[in-house]
């Protein structure tokens, strides 16, 4: 994408800081405990990633759709919309927004029946709930949400440039690639400028594979304490990672995550689609809503 | 599958949205629509004030035509390019502004795009007879209009809809490019033909290569549309009125001469070369055929390098900012003195059509010898 990072909307209203997401989650850490956030927010990065794997869009429209929820979430409480509808109303924007195109409606929420009925079924045991006529109407609530601050800067592109500068296409840059795609698990994201994950993500690279690139780091003219600062905020999700059996724990963190609540004002007959399951769900008071949205209120 | 209306009894059901947090985008009752103003590429234009501020701006409402698109991908393009773009030649848009959704709206919003406001658009000041454009002043325009595209596209962007009504002009003068639509990136990395699609361009301003089907389309085809609003300065309607793409094309060879691999090598390949009725044998006329309009030497010289049929040999907007049209006496002057004469804004939307105003080039085989103003011309206008 043309432009420059520094003039954008990426940088001049959406770097965020470590204590503004702290506050912001100050809610939904009444309920979850931190580490239990971040598997929360880890779970929905890998269903948006199976999402847009399924849909074959590039990698470029996942890291989008996914930093637009973390957007979404930075400002809002889990219990606002319901994050397994934000995760495909990510996608379907991000897609248009990267000129991938316009998701085929009926092709979008078949997907996601099948990803979750294949994929997370261990997380999400029920049919997937949500239509079209949910995403559409989810979509208006992130462009407002994020004041339609539509363009990202990814690390992927400086990466690439880095390690063509150091003729190191071959063996640096996909071992770099994949921790930048990890990267998209943390908050890291909403914190650092896309060059600077770049820088860090190619450090650990050469830390893994061994390779010294001192010579080249003393050229650049950057801040070594906010690439090390990445970097273990990196080292702290693959801590995580490590004692950590998702299909096993998810179920548990998910059913004491905060959700949209049910406002019984209308019966459940003159629900949405009559479909017998969504409507049990309703009844039962569970976390799906067919419209999955809730006030934030107090 | 659940119908339309459903969905708006599932929304009905959940206690409101208000108390969701809005952190940013306002809401669009700051600011009161004064008039409507234009209709774009997707949606009616306002214009409207702060009520705090008294500013006046332009609103662009987005109209949601497809629902199955979901938020208009045309105005999603709009967004993130002029979020992008900052220069003096470029409308600049201030904010995006909603109404908030509630029962009453189904949950939807709208959205308003909003401008800072422009008084004239170049459609609307060529339609009316009693504005008149010095050499020096035309100059001004067209120096205007190549270092808005010089920006953006040295940022990258394609306008892909160029046209007078898009050009707007400030009561200072100012010149900026609006109606960012149909615009979008494009790649210089020459490894794989790009696959843009060649529909877009208001069909009198779109270049030869794209009615011939070409999609590894770039910049020369904003310069084409450039090409075609300077003759307008002078001619004061647009010079090629297709009626279908066919005869556009027919048109473009009785003014730029038939279209051959002779004058433009490699035209043989494009999708549509073969497909297509080709004028043979005709002479390159442009200069001949504007010379009734246009006595300045350089302008002519200058509009036939815009006009070059072959997309690689049209000049660029930084070749055309060298050219001598703008350093040969009388240099660029400002258009505020002219300007200020007319108090009235003057908008395309607002005009009656120019189509039957002045006769275009085609029709003039050999002009009439002084310009009759029309006299069934008249401007009404709304404020």
């Amino acid at each position: 994408m043309a432009g420059n990072f520094w003039q954008s909307s990426h940088y001049q209203q959406w770097m965020l800081d470590k204590q503004d997401l702290q506050r912001e989650r100050q809610q939904d850490l009444k309920v979850l405990t931190e580490d239990e956030y971040q598997k929360v927010m880890i779970f929905f990065a890998n269903f948006i990633q199976g999402l847009g794997e399924q849909l074959k869009v590039r990698q470029q429209v996942i890291a989008t759709a996914t930093v637009y929820f973390k957007r979404f979430y930075a400002r809002n409480s889990l219990k606002c919309i319901d994050p397994w509808l934000m995760a495909p109303t990510c996608i379907f924007l991000a897609s248009k927004v990267e000129e991938f195109g316009v998701i085929s409606n009926t092709r979008l929420i078949s997907t996601c029946q099948n990803v979750v009925k294949n994929k997370f079924g261990y997380a999400f045991p029920q049919e997937y709930p949500y239509r079209i006529q949910n995403v559409l109407e989810c979509e208006f609530f992130l462009l407002e949400m994020m004041d339609c601050c539509l363009i990202l800067f990814h690390p992927y592109r400086p990466l690439t440039k880095y390690c063509a500068d150091l003729s190191s296409e071959n063996e640096l840059l996909p071992l770099a690639w994949r921790i930048i795609n990890d990267s998209l698990r943390t908050d890291v994201p909403l914190l650092y400028p896309p060059y600077l994950i770049a820088l860090a993500c190619l450090h650990m690279a050469c830390v893994i594979k061994q390779k010294d690139i001192k010579q080249w780091c003393a050229e650049l003219s950057v801040d070594t304490d906010i690439i090390l600062d990445i970097a273990r905020t990196l080292i702290g999700l693959y801590d995580v990672w490590k004692n950590y059996d998702e299909k096993k724990e998810i179920a548990g963190i998910l059913a004491k995550m905060p959700k949209p609540k049910l406002s019984p004002s209308r019966p459940p007959s003159e629900g949405p689609n009559g479909q017998d399951g969504s409507n049990n769900s309703q009844n039962q008071g569970q976390s799906m809503q067919q419209s999955g949205m809730q006030s934030s209120g107090p | 599958m659940s119908s339309s209306t459903s969905a708006g009894g599932s929304s009905a059901r959940f206690s409101p949205y208000e108390n969701l947090k809005y952190p940013y985008c306002d809401e669009d009752s700051k600011y009161e629509k004064l008039a409507k103003i234009g209709q774009g590429t997707f949606g009616e234009v306002f214009k409207a004030r702060c009520k705090k501020t008294k500013t006046v701006v332009a609103m662009k409402k987005v109209l949601m035509d497809n629902e199955k698109e979901g938020f208009p991908i045309t105005a999603l393009r709009e967004i993130k390019i002029l979020q992008l773009l900052d220069h003096v030649n470029v409308v600049s848009l201030k904010e995006i502004c909603s109404s908030r959704s509630s029962n009453y709206n189904r949950y939807k919003s709208t959205f308003y795009l909003v401008f800072e406001f422009c008084e004239h658009d170049l459609a609307g000041l060529l339609s009316n007879i009693s504005v008149t454009f010095t050499l020096a002043e035309i100059k001004q325009v067209m120096k205007q209009l190549m270092n808005g595209l010089f920006y953006i596209h040295s940022n990258k962007i394609l306008h892909r809809d160029m046209k007078a009504a898009n050009i707007l002009i400030t009561k200072q003068g100012v010149l900026k490019l609006a109606d960012f639509g149909l615009a979008r990136a494009y790649s210089v990395t020459s490894r794989q033909p790009n696959r843009y699609t060649n529909r877009v361009v208001t069909l009198w301003y779109r270049p030869p290569e794209l009615l011939l089907g070409e999609r590894n389309y770039s910049t020369p085809i904003d310069q084409w549309g450039a090409g075609c609003i300077m003759a307008e300065m002078w001619t004061r309607s647009p010079i090629m009125q297709g009626t279908t793409e066919q005869n556009q094309l027919t048109l473009i060879a009785q003014l730029c001469g038939s279209i051959t691999p002779e004058v433009w090598p490699g035209v043989e390949k494009l999708e549509l070369y073969n497909k297509i009725e080709l004028p043979k044998g005709l002479k390159r006329k442009v200069k001949e055929r504007l010379r009734f309009y246009i006595k300045d030497a350089y302008a002519l010289d200058l509009l036939d390098r815009l006009l070059a049929l072959d997309p690689s040999r049209r000049v660029n907007s930084d070749e055309a900012l060298n050219h001598d049209f703008f350093w040969m006496d009388p240099e660029p002057a400002p258009l505020t003195p002219m300007l200020s004469r007319h108090t009235t804004s003057m908008f395309e939307y607002l005009a009656p059509p120019r189509r039957q105003a002045h006769p275009p080039v085609r029709n003039v085989p050999h002009p009439a010898p002084t310009k009759a103003p029309n006299p069934d011309q008249h401007f009404e206008r709304t404020y």
